[in-house]
């Protein structure tokens, strides 16, 4: 993650006035495209209609089951990931390219194929199946799915940004801090995690937000319980497309405060620097 | 007692160092780029891990490869400071100065730092991030954080490459009295020569991995124990020995050890033509052609000299080569000669 800014003391060409005109507008465009979608939403909402669909009897229900298996996920996700992406930035595994390799494959992958291919792995007739079976357990249509579909698919972003962001902390730094008495587990508490923190925050936004909006995989493998955006789907298909904004707005609205919280507290982190 | 004796694998030679440095000692390891300076001092820190070797601190064992001893750099009380400063960006002043201390919330450490702060001209900045530092602060308040770990050996990597000429001088000193009554050993990699005789009290010659020479630090300008040697502190010139068969024997010329004139008590008289005179400092560099054959020698004289114009110096007890390079032991230079150098 390298920040847009020009660095200080670099001498960069001053547009004219018009030239600096058309390059905001042109910016303002470009953002005016993106946000279109966010700007429709609530255009089409009216207060009273949100509130009527989400007081219907269970409406809240995808909302726990979203944000539950979403929080579990990434729990899994940093707890397993944060470990490798240090190995994978610090080149301690054998062919570091492979394991890239391997951690971004799911990321290549359509979701959809993905949730298909996993049945073939979880289902109840799979040795794995028959195992979480004997521990009253079942990663088919279950929360327990929605958890495994939503680590397949945000995963490798948040392992492979968390690579980047401790490979960019100066080893040096580390050295410094082994030298002046800190052995290997307090100088990643003190030296290693501080810094990289900014871009493992980044990280862990990213991934939260693919976490919580997965689909593709959680359809086939988990089509119940409804998470938020299940629930969108089967309402879409149900009852149309004006009462399904309503979750929409609902799943934005847990979806996005996390990672725009964690993208500005990183960029305040860096800029104090 | 640091006694260090290492043999690091690297790409073009292997690096094979041994020397021992007293309790309250200093070394300086004076040597070009790339001749392995710093891979000496990685493995004395534990950063790399040589492939034979020990170091020890008095009884303590660092390193033993015969009895597969490895201490972690942790646990090594080796203290580094190079020439990138090394300080956490993401800590104040004032926390990366007490980053080593052990234990943090000792009173009596507290005594320390305030001390050592006052005397490194570090207190305004304790409240800083090293980010905001000019390059000299950076390396001070670097100097301090090391001098106030806890450290049996202290390693200084080319600290102070990189500023300007005075700050460097300023730091030298300030480092060496902040040394005085210290009881660890210290050892300074640099290829500033002055800076390697100001700070040791021998210096160690080195060459792709070689420790060449380890001598007082006027002995290896004096006596350069090879010709390599000779070229590394700074002999801008070797002519035939005129005792010798043409051939048979080198002399060499240091820039410094030249004087105008004849003065045969003194050394080999040189005449020649001046080919360039070029300013140094308050003296003049003049490259002197001298007859017959040979090739151009250096010297720095107090004035200047007209190219083209016939010279004579007198070259001042120049150390004596044989043909491979090796130094020829001169007959011991008489009382009055001596003085007069």
């Amino acid at each position: 993650m390298t920040s847009l800014a020009p660095s200080p003391g670099r001498a960069v060409p001053r547009p004219t006035a018009a030239a600096a005109a058309v390059g905001v507008a042109g910016a303002l465009v470009v953002v005016l495209v993106l946000l279109a979608p966010l700007l429709a939403l609530l255009a089409h909402l009216s207060p009273g209609g949100v509130r009527a669909a989400l007081r219907q009897p269970g409406a809240l229900d995808p909302l726990a089951v979203s944000l539950g298996a979403s929080a579990l996920a990434m729990l899994l996700i940093a707890g397993a990931g944060t470990p490798v992406a240090w190995l994978l930035a610090r080149r301690r595994l054998p062919a570091p390219a492979l394991w890239e390799t391997a951690i971004l494959l799911p990321l290549l992958m359509p979701p959809l194929v993905v949730g298909l291919l996993l049945v073939f792995v979880l289902g109840p007739a799979t040795p794995i199946g028959v195992a979480l079976a004997h521990l009253r357990l079942s990663a088919t249509n279950t929360f327990l799915a929605v958890v495994v579909a939503e680590v397949y698919e945000s995963a490798p972003y948040y392992v492979l940004q968390a690579a980047a962001a401790f490979a960019a902390v100066d080893p040096d730094l580390e050295d410094a801090a082994a030298l002046l008495g800190d052995r290997a587990a307090r100088r990643f508490r003190r030296v290693t995690l501080p810094l990289a923190a900014p871009g493992l925050a980044t990280a862990f936004a990213v991934s939260w937000a693919r976490a919580i909006g997965a689909f593709g995989a959680v359809l086939i493998i988990a089509y119940h319980p409804y998470g938020l955006p299940l629930q969108i789907w089967t309402t879409l298909q149900e009852t149309g497309l004006a009462s399904s904004l309503p979750f929409a707005l609902l799943l934005l609205a847990v979806a996005l405060p996390p990672p725009l919280a964690a993208l500005w507290w990183s960029a305040r982190a860096r800029r104090r620097r | 007692m640091l006694v260090v004796d290492v043999e690091v694998p690297r790409r073009r030679f292997t690096v094979a160092a041994a020397f021992e440095v007293p309790a309250g000692g200093r070394l300086a390891l004076h040597g070009p780029s790339g001749a392995g300076k710093t891979t000496v001092l990685e493995a004395v820190a534990g950063l790399v891990a040589p492939s034979r070797g020990s170091v020890r601190v008095g009884q303590r064992r660092l390193l033993d490869t015969v009895r597969l001893r490895a201490l972690p750099p942790a646990e090594r009380r080796v203290a580094l400071v190079r020439q990138r400063p090394g300080l956490f960006p993401h800590l104040t002043v004032a926390q990366n100065l007490a980053y080593g201390l052990r234990p943090r919330r000792d009173p009596v450490a507290r005594d320390r730092v305030r001390a050592l702060v006052e005397a490194m001209g570090v207190g305004e900045l304790l409240g800083s991030r090293p980010g905001s530092l000019s390059g000299g602060q950076a390396q001070r308040v670097a100097l301090a954080r090391a001098l106030l770990s806890r450290h049996d050996v202290l390693l200084l990597d080319e600290p102070f490459a990189g500023l300007d000429a005075g700050l460097q001088a300023e730091l030298l000193e300030l480092c060496l009295a902040m040394l005085a009554g210290s009881a660890a050993a210290a050892v300074l990699v640099t290829h500033d020569l002055v800076a390697a005789q100001r700070f040791g009290e021998r210096i160690g010659v080195l060459d792709a991995g070689r420790v060449l020479q380890l001598d007082a630090p006027d002995a290896v300008v004096a006596r350069p124990a090879s010709r390599r040697v000779a070229e590394l502190v700074g002999y801008g010139g070797f002519l035939p020995d005129p005792g010798l068969a043409p051939g048979a024997g080198w002399i060499g010329v240091h820039p410094d050890r030249v004087a105008p004139g004849a003065s045969p008590a003194l050394g080999p008289v040189l005449t020649g033509t001046v080919r360039g005179c070029h300013p140094a400092g308050g003296a003049w560099t003049v490259t002197l052609a001298v007859s017959p054959g040979g090739e151009p020698v250096t010297c720095r004289l107090g004035a200047a000299a007209a190219p083209g114009a016939p010279l004579t110096v007198t070259v001042l007890d120049p150390p004596r080569f044989d043909a491979a390079g090796r130094a020829r032991r001169a007959a011991p230079p008489t009382p009055e000669r001596a003085r007069a150098v």
